[in-house]
């Protein structure tokens, strides 16, 4: 199956006497878009930090186009095609937005969107020369999304997107994802249950580090264990 | 500027009988000897440095104050143990009043931190040398002569100095360990924000922790003044040598600055038998740099900095 | 940012018109004097390179100052070595470069910066010293060594001899003009820009695939390369070297000058350098050991008072100004 991008097969991990991640597997495909949800405390941000390759799992094993890329550089992890799209908005505050998303495309092996058009894919051609620091918290957020864009990845993980967004600036997220499907494939880390409604894609559910339930969002939507879960009841 | 003159390093005494056991015990007890002061001299920047984030580039001249100390109580005719006990002090009223002027407002602010603590340590360097005069100050040990132990005939202040040091290592540990101010300080350094939570003045606390730090390295300085040679500039070799315990030992625990003394210091003292003591300064220098390369969180401990 | 550089560059055309007209109204000591504050201006524009950019201080700067002097004088003293002149400068380059190369290696892949690297750098620059005092048989000691000559050499049928003051101050004034303006434009463009970018989030840029750990050590090695060409060309116009050049008084003095000429412009610290040096030989022609005292309470001022150097009394001017007026 060459379509593969990212496997992650028995993941698991232990922090102490802590077991944070217990067999998971998550299968992304070329050009596919999924979410991981789960309530706070579920294991989300871990499983990501496994995805990306920060932290190494204690057990199982994660490829991306076959390569182990646990432990490897940040940088060389970059390099072979993964973004990724921090939880707090980490933009560099002291560059304008048209240098941030110049950065962002000097560090691709071979960069293909123009600045513009980048500007334009995250709605921000008229901040263009406002300093990045000085971006109200959702306008940060897109901007992090345009730097993910501008290396050209084969994976985006976003971690958290909407975090602190408006409800509108949320749905206007989901759009601008939507509109990249079929680039890349995307994995959207996410709490917020009416951004993933919006997405309507394989969703796999999250709770106390284990896989709670996968499949399409509308059947996960109608799960009574997943209701149960996200309303506190057990 | 004399450097070389006021290096650790000179606290070597010479062996005295050629016989291989005791050019072992003599080694041990120089060693020993350096790793003592390094200690001491350290846990002050383990506590301002480690700690607290604050990189105090003026805390050589705490040394130097301490030293200072008791060549003024000597030449005022005092005794030496009248001025060891003078010297912590000494050194705490300086890092009292620096930490009150400058650094509180700093914390914030790291280079400036380092800017601002390197102009006070030139101006107490200039200060105490436009006081006292150009030159090396005499320093007397209250005890001449030597003991004859099993295997060696070593000085007798030497294994003071040991000894004290030791002991004063013993009090802090019990402090940190067992008094409430010493639960105040674990407390802020494990999460200020929840010591301020649970009522506890960290500002305050910072104060205290950084004045103490100062006078136990005044009491180094005093402790070591009748072995070095006592100079206004005296501090800076201290300093370098006191950072290097700190990186390589890594921060957060007593056994992490042990462990950082023992290096530093072991391995000054064997090298310099060996060559001559600038490039035995340059390879723990280097020898550090790798330990902190494959090490980065020390030698010790796992906290991360 | 358009209006900032043509700024620079103006201020830049200004001086370099300066140091032109300059010999038709000084002496020949007058010249020397401005010759040899101009390359502690090039050593301080050094520092600003790596410090500017990168917000990481370097504490041991003179160690490649001083590096780059012995060598220099090491290979113009030997009679044995043809074309002195040009391979000591290649030779102090290089030389400075490669220690650089290894302490920044360990400390950059070693995941060091901030406070750390200062420290580390502050130990590096006691060492030199010492180790120039104490290697005696190569360093001359605390003496230092005596009768370097000046620079002479041939290049392409130019003949240079910088035995008179004004080639001498001709030559190094061009020098420090073009390194300066290649410091300049090397930091606007795109190297400068991923170098700021490193400061603000150093692991957001390595997410976006930048190698920031070998992007920070060129810097530095650059940095150190220009600091130890700044040191041979100052041992071949004052004939000497000595432990001092690789000191720590001068290690801090550099920082006074960037600091104080404004860190990151790297015009200023040349400025910096040349002013703060005509005051240090007023002031210390009254008592030498004012200097340093006065050194001290210039770091506590700058830190308290003036955290961006001297050139930004002019924007804060500036902007009470126009605060008053608004408030009218």
């Amino acid at each position: 199956m060459s379509d593969i991008l990212l496997q992650a097969e028995n993941v698991g991990i232990r922090f102490g006497g802590l077991q944070a991640l217990e067999a998971l597997n998550l299968t992304v495909r070329d050009k596919e878009l999924c979410c991981i949800i789960g309530p706070n405390g579920a294991g989300k941000s871990t499983f990501l930090n496994v995805l990306t390759g920060t932290l190494r799992p204690t057990s199982g094993s994660v490829r991306f186009l076959g390569h182990d890329i646990a432990g490897l550089p940040l940088h060389r992890i970059a390099r072979l095609g993964i973004a990724r799209k921090f939880q707090i908005p980490s933009v560099f505050p002291s560059l304008s937005v048209e240098d941030n998303l110049k950065v962002a495309r000097w560090g691709a092996p071979s960069p293909v969107r123009p600045v513009g058009e980048l500007l334009e894919l995250v709605a921000l051609t008229n901040r263009a020369a406002t300093l990045a620091g000085e971006l109200a918290h959702g306008q940060k957020q897109w901007l992090e999304i345009g730097m993910a864009l501008a290396i050209e990845p084969r994976l985006l993980l976003l971690d958290e997107p909407t975090a602190g967004m408006t409800p509108q600036e949320t749905l206007a997220t989901a759009e601008m994802l939507l509109r990249l499907k079929g680039e890349f494939s995307i994995v959207a880390v996410e709490h917020d249950i009416r951004f993933v409604r919006a997405l309507n894609c394989e969703t796999l559910v999250l709770h106390q580090g284990r896989r709670l339930r996968s499949g399409p969002f509308h059947d996960i939507e109608t799960d009574e264990m997943v209701r149960d879960v996200y309303l506190g009841r057990r | 500027m004399p450097p070389k003159a006021c290096s650790p390093a000179c606290a070597n005494a010479s062996p005295a009988r050629p016989d291989a056991m005791d050019f072992l015990v003599t080694t041990l007890l120089n060693a020993l000897t350096l790793i003592s002061i390094l200690m001491l001299v350290g846990l002050g920047l383990a506590i301002s440095f480690g700690l607290m984030n604050v990189t105090n580039l003026a805390h050589g001249e705490f040394v130097t104050v301490g030293a200072f100390a008791v060549y003024f109580v000597q030449s005022m005719g005092g005794s030496f143990w009248l001025g060891l006990a003078a010297a912590p002090i000494a050194g705490a009223v300086v890092g009292c009043i620096l930490e009150f002027a400058i650094i509180r407002h700093l914390y914030s602010r790291p280079v400036s931190t380092v800017l601002a603590t390197w102009g006070v340590s030139l101006i107490l360097q200039q200060g105490l040398e436009l006081t006292f005069g150009l030159g090396a100050k005499p320093v007397t040990p209250p005890i001449e002569g030597t003991l004859d132990l099993l295997f060696t005939v070593y000085p007798a202040y030497r294994l003071i100095l040991i000894g004290i040091a030791m002991l004063t290592l013993l009090g802090v540990i019990l402090l940190i360990s067992r008094t409430s101010f010493g639960l105040d300080i674990r407390t802020v350094i494990q999460n200020r924000e929840m010591a301020e939570g649970v009522g506890i003045n960290t500002r305050r606390t910072y104060a205290i922790a950084f004045t103490f730090g100062a006078a136990i390295a005044g009491l180094a300085g005093g402790l070591v003044a009748p072995l070095a040679i006592v100079l206004p500039q005296m501090g800076v070799n201290y300093l370098a040598n006191a950072f290097f315990v700190v990186i390589v030992g890594g921060v957060g625990s007593i056994g992490g600055l042990v462990a950082g003394s023992v290096f530093v210091g072991g391995l000054t003292s064997i090298l310099n038998y060996q060559i001559s003591p600038s490039l035995a300064q340059a390879i723990v220098l280097l020898a550090a740099i790798v330990a902190v390369r494959l090490r980065p969180n020390g030698l010790f401990n796992g906290a991360s900095r | 940012m358009i209006a900032r550089d043509r700024n620079w560059l103006l201020i830049f055309a200004v001086c370099v018109a300066l140091a032109i007209v300059y010999p038709l109204f000084a002496d020949g000591y007058q010249l020397t004097v401005i010759r040899d504050a101009l390359i502690f201006g090039l050593f301080a524009a050094s520092l600003d390179f790596f410090w500017g950019r990168t917000g990481i201080l370097c504490f041991g700067h003179a160690a490649f100052f001083g590096i780059g002097g012995y060598i220099m004088a090491l290979v113009t003293l030997n009679d044995a070595i043809p074309f002195a002149s040009l391979l000591g400068i290649m030779g102090a380059v290089a030389g400075a470069a490669f220690v650089a190369a290894i302490i920044g290696y360990f400390l950059f892949f070693g995941g060091i910066r901030g406070s750390y690297f200062t420290i580390v750098t502050l130990a590096m620059g006691v060492i030199c010293q010492q180790a120039a005092v104490s290697w005696s048989s190569v360093t001359g000691g605390d003496s230092g060594l005596i009768g370097i000559p000046p620079i002479e050499f041939d290049l392409g049928g130019l003949h240079v001899d910088l035995s008179q003051d004004l080639p001498s101050y001709i030559f190094v004034s061009a020098i420090v003009a073009v390194a300066v303006l290649a410091l300049w434009s090397i930091s606007r463009g795109r190297w400068g820009t991923v170098l700021t970018a490193i400061q603000d989030n150093e692991v957001r840029a390595a997410a976006l695939g930048h190698n920031a750990p070998l992007r920070l050590l060129v810097t530095f090695v650059l940095s150190a390369a220009i600091a130890g060409l700044a040191g041979a060309l100052y041992v071949c116009m004052a004939g000497l070297v000595a432990p001092d050049l690789s000191g720590l008084l001068l290690s801090t003095e550099v920082i006074v000058w960037v600091a104080v000429g404004g860190r990151g412009t790297l015009l200023g610290p040349v400025l910096g350098a040349i002013f703060i040096q005509r005051a240090q030989q007023t002031i210390s022609s009254f008592n030498p050991s004012l200097w340093p005292l006065l050194l001290g309470c210039v770091f506590v001022i700058i830190v308290f008072v003036l955290p961006d150097g001297i050139l930004s009394i002019y924007a804060r001017l500036k902007s009470l100004f126009k605060g008053r007026r608004r408030a009218q």
